[in-house]
């Protein structure tokens, strides 16, 4: 089908259609078989029954056998006295209460009406009888009252066709909902590469159209998305040739002018440049998780490769007072992308010993937190961070307090360890310890 | 160290002209003559034509990339290369010592420290060391001043950096040789934090060793400490 709109005006019509249909039919048929019955019924030897029960016993005896009389599916036998009440003191229907008033005695149906369903109501006289007392009875016999017991019927059709054809509709629309949803979500996710137009079918209706902008969407998302990547990437890569002639030039300044406390400033401010140009190519490099493969590697390995490097930049920056020390509860292999977990750490690593005092080490723990989970802990004895401040940690260029330039990072070392802990699923935490110092938490599924 | 009369002769592969022809000056006075060049085409050219004594290659290059030059230029050549990465890119810089390079700077870098490099590249090809005698270790045997390696009788094929950590390692073999040590001796400068690049030779130079069969001795790395070659082949752990 071509459109929702349509569908939806198809299927509510098919569904009220058949509704009622059925329901006339039903009852049609219904009234058909009551009235063939209706007008089939005979007292047949029963009359015998009743005549010799009044004779013997009189009103009482033909209330007995009133009572006794077989039941007959949607008819009722009324025995009426010259009053118009029943033997049994059953209720007569109101319109049949008209007919004795008018008639004073019982006429058979109109036979030129027979399809009205009015006339089913009238009582149709089966026999008189007279007793010994000379009183007259009458015999009738009139529909039973309650409407047709085939409601429920009805009812359950009605249902049923309703139902299939509502679950038939909703089908057709929650499948590819739910196609359309995940793929959202793997977008928002940073997964550029799901398309729902080729998964759903070839719809063309408003939900295909919906699948195709999607795709377009995400086409357009992937393509700005790399572009910035790139245009990053080209930025950092261009801004290595000026600067690299600005070094050698300064080199070739300093030669000729000899050493001026100004040309190591600007030897100091270039470095910078260099390890901020450095970090913003890692970051961006992190934006890709495809880039990205995983091998299985032993974690215990790359911690204490990072440790070791991190200790031996400490020794050769004059910190020898700080340390970094591993703690390892487990040894533990996961499937990994070994460059950006070292970074990860190497970057936790670098800040924590930045900000850890003088004559204190910085401990790194490596623990199962459940079975499916372990968290590498880094606490440092700093000052910790404002708790305000917490969650800001990771996002790049965040800087908790206006520090001392020679403390100062690069402003995306901790955003480049959330980046790469998130390639690998994981999660990155900061809290302060009650103790003093901050306290870094990697959370990795196992 | 370079003799007042000698001058060395280098050649610049980078697509930029301008910081060729500075360096080309901050050079001169150390009795380096650098000459640039544009392009990995021209470059090989320039070697094949001329012979340098050491090449300074920029990995990031318009058309031939620098890798390809180093691969074009290691099938016949050994001629010591330093190559400049890109600042990050562990890959290149990786993939880089693999291809064969002897050592690698970062671009920007400090034309010092760059100084400093050639410096000890051409220290390291100009002089023997004193110890140049013959070392002989399982099936592997090495000649110091011919400057050639045999495994079980077959000469092995190595980089000048290569060459220079395996007699490192063969003079104490047995012994762990910290990672500080073969940088000063086989680069001839200080080891640099973070610095992979011996991890990156000497994975290189294990390979090439189990390739050529040199049968049980294998060089292993202690974690933290450094790298020792040991007569039993069992490798301790992983790639590092």
């Amino acid at each position: 089908m071509r459109s929702l709109l349509i569908r939806f005006f198809l299927s509510f019509w098919l569904i009220i259609g058949i509704t009622i249909g059925a329901a006339a039919m039903g009852g049609y048929w219904y009234a058909q078989n009551v009235r063939d019955a209706y007008e089939s019924f005979e007292l047949g030897d029963s009359i015998l029954d009743a005549s010799a029960a009044l004779e013997s016993a009189g009103r009482d005896g033909l209330a007995i056998w009133l009572k006794n009389f077989p039941e007959t599916r949607g008819l009722k036998i009324l025995v009426l006295d010259r009053s118009g009440r029943d033997l049994l003191g059953r209720p007569i229907p109101k319109i049949l209460l008209h007919q004795l008033d008018r008639r004073r005695h019982l006429m058979p149906p109109d036979g030129r009406r027979r399809n009205d369903p009015a006339n089913l109501m009238r009582a149709r006289p089966l026999s008189q009888l007279v007793g010994p007392d000379g009183r007259r009875y009458t015999i009738v016999v009139i529909p039973a009252r309650g409407g047709p017991p085939a409601r429920g019927l009805i009812l359950a059709l009605a249902l049923l066709v309703s139902a299939s054809v509502s679950i038939l509709l909703a089908r057709t629309m929650s499948r590819p909902v739910q196609k359309l949803r995940d793929a959202t979500r793997a977008l928002a996710n940073g997964n550029f590469d799901n398309r729902v137009a080729s998964s759903i079918g070839r719809r063309r209706d408003e939900l295909g159209l919906l699948a195709r902008d999607f795709d377009i969407m995400a086409d357009n998302l992937q393509r700005s998305a790399s572009q910035q990547i790139e245009l990053s990437r080209n930025i950092s890569h261009e801004l290595r040739s000026p600067l690299a002639r600005l070094r050698v030039a300064l080199a070739l300044a300093r030669r000729k002018a000899g050493d001026l406390a100004e040309f190591n400033r600007i030897d100091e401010e270039t470095e910078r440049l260099d390890a901020l140009i450095e970090q913003i190519l890692s970051y961006t490099r992190l934006d890709s998780p495809a880039e990205h493969p995983k091998h299985l590697a032993n974690l215990n390995d790359v911690i204490a490769d990072v440790v070791a490097d991190v200790n031996y930049e400490c020794r050769s920056d004059g910190a020898d007072t700080k340390s970094v020390v591993a703690e390892f509860s487990a040894s533990i292999d996961l499937p990994m992308h070994v460059q950006s977990m070292k970074s990860a750490i190497e970057n936790i690593l670098r800040n924590a010993v930045r900000h850890t005092r003088s004559d204190t080490r910085v401990l790194v723990r490596l623990a199962y937190a459940t079975r499916d989970q372990v968290n590498i802990v880094v606490d440092d004895c700093g000052a910790g961070v404002d708790e305000e401040h917490l969650p800001k940690l990771f996002e790049p260029f965040f800087r908790s307090r206006p520090s001392s330039e020679k403390e100062a990072g690069s402003g995306l070392g901790l955003a480049i360890a959330r980046r790469a802990v998130e390639i690998h699923d994981g999660s990155i935490s900061a809290s302060n310890r009650v103790d003093g110092g901050l306290r870094i938490t990697i959370e990795l599924p196992v | 160290m370079q003799n007042g009369s000698e001058k060395s002769r280098l050649l610049l592969i980078d697509d930029d002209r301008e910081l060729g022809d500075m360096l080309r000056d901050f050079l001169a006075p150390d009795n380096i003559q650098l000459q640039p060049c544009v392009s990995g085409e021209e470059g090989l050219a320039e070697h094949g034509r001329l012979g340098f004594d050491l090449i300074i290659l920029d990995i990031m290059l318009p058309g031939m990339s620098g890798l390809d030059v180093l691969r074009k230029l290691r099938e016949k050549s050994s001629v010591p290369v330093i190559m400049l990465t890109a600042r990050g890119d562990d890959v290149d810089r990786i993939i880089g010592l693999e291809f064969g390079a002897d050592d690698y700077l970062a671009k920007p870098f400090n034309p010092r420290e760059l100084l400093a490099r050639i410096k000890a590249i051409l220290r390291r090809t100009h002089f023997t060391p004193e110890n140049n005698g013959e070392h002989v270790f399982g099936s592997i045997a090495m000649n110091g001043s011919a400057r050639t390696v045999f495994v079980n009788g077959n000469p092995l094929p190595l980089t000048g950096t290569e060459f220079e950590l395996l007699r490192c390692l063969l003079e104490t073999p047995g012994v762990v040789v910290s990672k500080e040590r073969l940088s000063e001796q086989a680069l001839g400068r200080r080891l640099l934090p973070y610095d992979r690049s011996i991890d990156t030779h000497i994975s290189n130079l294990r390979g090439k060793l189990e390739k050529s069969g040199s049968g049980k001795e294998s060089i292993q790395n202690q974690r933290g400490v450094g790298y020792v070659l040991t007569p039993n082949a069992r490798r301790k752990t992983g790639p590092s």
